[in-house]
């Protein structure tokens, strides 16, 4: 009998009919189109929003229009060739670092399976190289000698009208997560040529509303809900009354105080949305516990940057609010809240945007005296790095059986973990709150976690299966230790993860709730004068 | 049950050849199918690694003639992840039916044999009823998916859009709005 080789059937040299025809591409991936069906793209941004953005002082979004990615005319205007080439041009002499991405890469390909979309989809311009590729092509046409001289035989590419809707499309298909460059060799930040990619499209109006909106209302209210300082206020009052009910202790915060020693920023999705609360009710304890002069404010009233999805104007902008109100008020340094990209705009670009924070002075705890190094510079404490040094110094007693309801495992979320390397704190928190829990695969966990899937204002509805599959990563390695130790809570320190983890987790592995690390510290943390409820879901319990 | 015993035993020696080429026509499905047919790593390779296990449990099924609630498990483990990708129904779930093709291919000369030409209807049947469980764990992958949405708008998460804050009523022109909506 003939032997039948594996791949000759596969290609589908069959004798008898099939049903199946398998999808080998072939075209180069330079001649596949973009093609733009609902669901496989986020909304473009709202006229009104971008025209407001537009009227601002220190950005520029032009263009605002109503417009549909499925139109064969996005409505560009007519010289949007010469603006995005000129863009690239003083982009690539504005940032050093660009230019060099630029021209390193060798195409070695050792990010190319790293990215949870690509993992997700086998789409090939998802692999981190294609998808800066992209890019590098139009670079090296316009910009290269060889290029110039060769152009599609040095690799270069002309910038079409295809060329830009494919950049839409798989600039809106990076999280930004940073997992790829962990594994390059020369160390490039694909997140930063997606940013790229971001702020060229924002040139001629290309943009998705779930970033443009949540940045609007940060300029126009101080945080992504549009919050009034009023309605910020109310609805942490609420969680207050929460508190009071579920442990007999009544926290009184304060807001916009002048004179105290800390001011405390956190998401705004925190004073808002389950399971955030939750997590706010956590650090409401935790504060009160210790007794820590702290001020809310309403009007650096969030800690996410989605500036940081947008353009560099913008991230810079709405991040120098959270330093103009701790100067207004006076305090001695911030405490930052369990948010991701905050913590990257802060780590990697507040100093050269925003700095030096000579008004401010080193942050000490005034609990521990410990003296914050690491945060000299910034000014800014992770409420993980803080809470970590209350239990090494003893200052804080937590009644572990009060978690018994929760078996955890951690997600590093991918800001913290690989922008400013908070890979330990968490865990020792979480070996002081609760019992047991498991760690989740080695090359999933720490430096190489697995984005959430829907970062960089992905988080919305209408392009749930792209966060579904984007996301199958990291919920397979939730599914793994759910399945082998009976894990039921995915904890983490992001309000984006808390989210979109959450809707992951109804789609993967429902067994599993997603929580905030302070919420666990919050159900475990013994307080003098509490009159606790049995409360056998923690904060969460209805009473 | 035991309607295709002859051509069982002939599935069960013949079972790696058959997954090899149902697993490699089933990840030729994907554009750039490279790594998901090489990486045995199930953290690094889900896709991959999680159908190919997948399908190696609903053929041992199949030449176990197993009960149909068996088949729900290792199914969901494949068709839930082709529920959110870019498939069409159909495309989702051919790959169960297409054991069928993979199998005829195989055994092209045993089944010349009468016998196991009348067992081959059987098995094939069993196939079909296995596709049809398939899709209906498609279908309910998809309400998932539809839950999730009504999920993120009920509980405030999804709320950066469209005026989910009540200070949002503060703004003459969103209350304008808001008014002519409630007339509509």
């Amino acid at each position: 009998m003939a032997v039948i080789k594996v791949d000759k059937l596969a290609v589908s040299v069959a004798k008898g009919p099939s049903l199946m025809t398998g999808a080998y591409p072939n075209k180069p991936w330079d001649e596949v189109p973009a093609v733009f069906k609902p669901g496989n793209y986020a909304y473009p941004t709202k006229a009104d929003k971008l025209e407001y953005l537009n009227s601002q002082q220190g950005v520029s979004f032009p263009n605002a229009r109503e417009w549909s990615p499925e139109d064969d005319d996005w409505k560009l205007p007519e010289n949007w060739k010469e603006i995005i080439l000129q863009g690239l041009a003083d982009r690539l002499d504005r940032f050093r670092s660009l230019k060099i991405f630029m021209d390193c890469c060798v195409r070695c390909g050792a990010c190319a399976d790293k990215c949870h979309f690509f993992l997700g989809t086998g789409d090939p311009k998802n692999m981190p190289v294609l998808r800066a590729e992209l890019l590098r092509s139009v670079y090296r046409n316009d910009f290269t000698l060889a290029g110039k001289i060769l152009g599609k035989l040095a690799g270069g590419r002309e910038m079409t009208v295809g060329v830009l809707k494919e950049w839409f499309m798989y600039a809106y298909q990076c999280t930004e997560c940073r997992r790829c460059s962990v594994f390059c060799p020369y160390g490039i930040d694909t997140a930063e040529i997606t940013m790229m990619l971001r702020e060229l499209l924002h040139l001629v109006g290309i943009g998705i509303n779930w970033a443009m909106e949540p940045v609007a209302n940060s300029n126009r209210t101080g945080n992504h809900m549009g919050l009034t300082p009023q309605a910020f206020k109310g609805n942490v009052d609420f969680l207050c009354d929460d508190v009071e009910n579920l442990t007999g202790v009544r926290v009184n915060p304060t807001f916009n105080r002048k004179g105290a020693e800390v001011l405390f920023i956190t998401p705004s999705a925190d004073v808002f949305a389950e399971p955030g609360i939750f997590t706010c009710m956590g650090y409401l304890l935790l504060f009160e516990a210790i007794g820590l002069d702290y001020t809310w404010s309403t009007y650096a009233s969030e800690g996410g940057n989605f500036g940081l999805f947008t353009s560099n104007e913008m991230m810079k902008k709405l991040n120098g609010k959270m330093y103009a109100e701790a100067k207004r008020l006076g305090v001695k340094w911030i405490l930052g809240g369990e948010c991701g990209h905050m913590w990257r705009v802060i780590h990697q670009y507040m100093d050269t945007m925003n700095g030096p924070t000579d008004f401010l002075e080193v942050p000490k705890s005034p609990i521990t005296g410990t003296v914050f190094d690491n945060a000299k510079s910034t000014k800014m404490v992770h409420i993980s790095e803080f809470t970590a040094d209350l239990i090494k110094n003893g200052k804080i007693k937590f009644d572990k059986s009060r978690n018994a309801h929760v078996l955890p495992t951690f997600h590093d979320s991918c800001n913290p973990a690989r922008a400013m390397g908070l890979l330990d704190e968490p865990r020792y928190i979480l070996d002081h709150v609760v019992d047991k829990w498991y760690e989740m695969p080695e090359n999933t966990i720490r430096e190489r976690t697995f984005c959430c899937g829907s970062g960089t204002a992905l988080n919305t509805d209408e392009i749930m299966e792209l966060r579904m599959r984007s996301g199958l990563p990291r919920a397979n390695a939730v599914k793994y230790v759910h399945e082998k130790h009976g894990v039921n809570t995915l904890s983490c320190v992001c309000a984006i993860d808390r989210a979109t983890l959450s809707t992951l987790m109804s789609y993967w592995v429902p067994e599993v709730e997603v929580a905030g690390l302070s919420e666990l510290v919050g159900n475990a943390l013994v307080i003098e004068g509490e009159q606790r409820q049995d409360l056998t879901e923690g904060l969460r319990t209805l009473v | 049950m035991n309607t295709y015993s002859e051509l069982a035993e002939i599935l069960a020696a013949k079972q790696k050849q058959i997954l090899d080429i149902w697993t490699e026509r089933t990840l030729g499905t994907y554009s750039a199918p490279g790594f998901f047919k090489k990486s045995l790593d199930p953290f690094a390779n889900p896709v991959g690694v999680q159908i190919r296990s997948g399908l190696a449990a609903l053929f041992e099924l199949l030449r176990d003639q197993a009960e149909p609630a068996a088949f729900v498990g290792p199914l969901d483990q494949v068709i839930r992840i082709r529920a959110v990708q870019d498939f069409t129904a159909s495309q989702a779930v051919v790959p169960f039916l297409e054991l069928k093709w993979v199998v005829k291919e195989v055994l092209a000369q045993e089944l010349q044999r009468r016998l196991l030409a009348d067992q081959l209807n059987e098995f094939e049947c069993a196939v079909e009823r296995m596709a049809l469980v398939g899709f209906d764990l498609y279908c309910q992958c998809r309400e998932q998916l539809y839950r999730n949405r009504i999920q993120e708008l009920k509980s405030g998460r999804a709320r950066f859009t469209d005026g989910g804050c009540p200070s949002r009523f503060l703004d003459a022109a969103a209350r304008q709005e808001q008014m002519e909506n409630m007339r509509k």
